[in-house]
């Protein structure tokens, strides 16, 4: 038998339970996902024809994977805005740069990235995006000035996607303090599922037929991939010590997590998988009607079990400890 | 808990928020029990990661080793909580600012001990400069087993215990 009690604690001085929520959660989803349509917006770019001047003929995500990132980049910055309990001081986030904080490298790394990916948005504008936006001048002056660059800011931005995607990742594991993160592992984890929410959401806004199979295929590779590292994620975790042994048994007990690891499992992973995995190897696959309809809705999925994943990861990390009286 | 009320009268502590705790273990069988009573606070660590962890430099160590934050550069991450090994810190519901242990600076630049040691009635808590090999705490640190929390940490705590057997 063993009783535990304390006094000068409770639920609102426990910390572990109320440090970071899905705010953060979806900040981390947010970059994640940028990080993805960053490097493969910028793979696809590459491989396309050459540069000319209004293109109008190029694949979506050649000119809807910069434009995006920017925007989804900025409202994962509100996200963790929001999340802020003294929101005027955050300027001395600008003030001071510590080599030895993953946020102090994501604030700089970020203020860095949105300028950077807004200057690629700009560069990949096509004709008819230009035509409207005509009567705010600096566009078209930026874009005759950028587009000479548009393969170069592609590259960069590609470096920045992978920046970007590790760095979610390494927020989370760089804290000693709570098991369930600190793996190297995790960060890896997140640059993948980010670059498969990223390829994802481009299969739902591709247009063109062998785009969407392109991004159908790069993303079963990547949620096969996927299914890799979460095993030796959770591999990793049960051959170590005893608090990251612990500190995975919410994902496999039942109990208020249990749905949330099922949830992410069977509708994230495999049923998104299962439902192109025909799209790999029929070389003359249609996306028309229904197999157009399995394509969207396995990208659907995979959107939801990339949120789900980091909600669980963000959620579960915070329950563990390497202190026994917080153990549960 | 003399220890936990004068740190909450002595610091101002908000409602419902303590800056030390007493954790109470009772282990084994009836009859035969054991009883452990552990009174818990920020372990002021050489190798902190509130600090190293804390983006705006709010969170500091002063030269005489205690950990300390800078309200006005707080922003209220909780990257800091985050890192705590010990669940030392809260986020102050007044201020948004991240809260914790001073041991009581205001006391010692006075020469006067942190007020849990001062109050606490059987001597449980002792303070002092390590610096100083004349002083309680040194000499006890010679002649006694001592440990820290959470070892495993590698965050190199300046609190130690005595005794302590029941938990990690």
């Amino acid at each position: 038998m063993k009783e535990i009690s304390i006094i000068g604690i409770n639920e609102i001085t426990y910390p572990h339970l109320d440090i970071w929520n899905w705010t953060i959660a979806l900040y981390l989803y947010l970059g994640g996902m940028v990080a993805g349509l960053m490097i493969l917006g910028a793979i696809s770019q590459l491989r396309s024809s050459p540069i000319t001047e209004k293109a109008t003929d190029r694949p979506v995500s050649c000119y809807m994977a910069p434009i995006l990132s920017p925007i989804l980049l900025s409202i994962g910055m509100l996200f963790i805005f929001l999340d802020l309990t003294r929101k005027l001081n955050s300027f001395w986030f600008y003030l001071n740069f510590n080599i030895m904080s993953p946020m102090s490298w994501g604030a700089w790394g970020v203020g860095i990235i949105i300028p950077v990916s807004a200057l690629w948005a700009i560069s990949s504008l096509p004709g008819s995006y230009l035509d409207k936006l005509k009567r705010w001048k600096f566009i078209p002056y930026l874009y005759n000035k950028l587009v000479p660059y548009r393969d170069k800011l592609a590259r960069l931005n590609c470096g920045l996607g992978i920046f970007l995607g590790i760095y979610t990742g390494v927020l989370l594991s760089s804290f000693v303090a709570r098991p369930l993160w600190n793996s190297a592992i995790l960060p890896i984890l997140f640059l993948n599922s980010g670059l498969s929410t990223g390829a994802a959401l481009l299969i739902i806004i591709a247009k063109d037929r062998m785009e969407k199979v392109f991004f159908t295929k790069a993303d079963i590779a990547l949620i096969a991939t996927e299914i890799v590292i979460i095993i030796l994620f959770y591999y990793a975790h049960l051959t170590s010590t005893s608090p990251h042994v612990e500190s995975i048994a919410p994902f496999f007990t039942k109990g208020y997590y249990f749905p949330f690891w099922i949830t992410v499992f069977l509708l994230g992973i495999f049923l998104p998988m299962a439902l192109v995995l025909d799209v790999a190897r029929v070389k003359g696959f249609s996306v028309l009607g229904l197999e157009k309809l399995r394509i969207h809705l396995s990208a659907c999925l995979v959107l939801i079990g990339g949120l789900v994943t980091r909600l669980a990861f963000v959620y579960v990390g915070q329950l563990s400890s390497l202190s026994d009286i917080v153990k549960r | 808990m003399a220890c936990v009320v004068a740190c909450k009268r002595e610091n101002d502590v908000p409602e419902e928020h303590y800056r030390t705790r007493v954790v109470e273990i009772v282990e084994g069988k009836f009859p035969k029990l054991r009883m452990e009573l552990r009174p818990e606070l920020c372990n002021h660590c050489e190798n902190a990661p509130c600090v190293y962890n804390c983006p705006t430099g709010a969170s500091y160590k002063r030269k005489d080793g205690i950990v300390m934050v800078d309200k006005k550069k707080c922003v209220g991450c909780k990257a800091c909580m985050a890192a705590c090994p010990y669940d030392a810190r809260f986020i102050d519901p007044r201020n948004g600012a991240a809260h914790k242990c001073t041991l009581g600076e205001h006391r010692i630049i006075d020469g006067k001990d942190p007020a849990c040691v001062t109050t606490c009635i059987s001597g449980a808590r002792i303070f002092g400069d390590f610096n100083d090999p004349q002083s309680p705490v040194s000499r006890i640190l010679a002649e006694r087993h001592v440990r820290t929390l959470i070892p495993e940490a590698g965050t190199k705590p300046t609190i130690y215990y005595i005794g302590l057997e029941l938990l990690t």
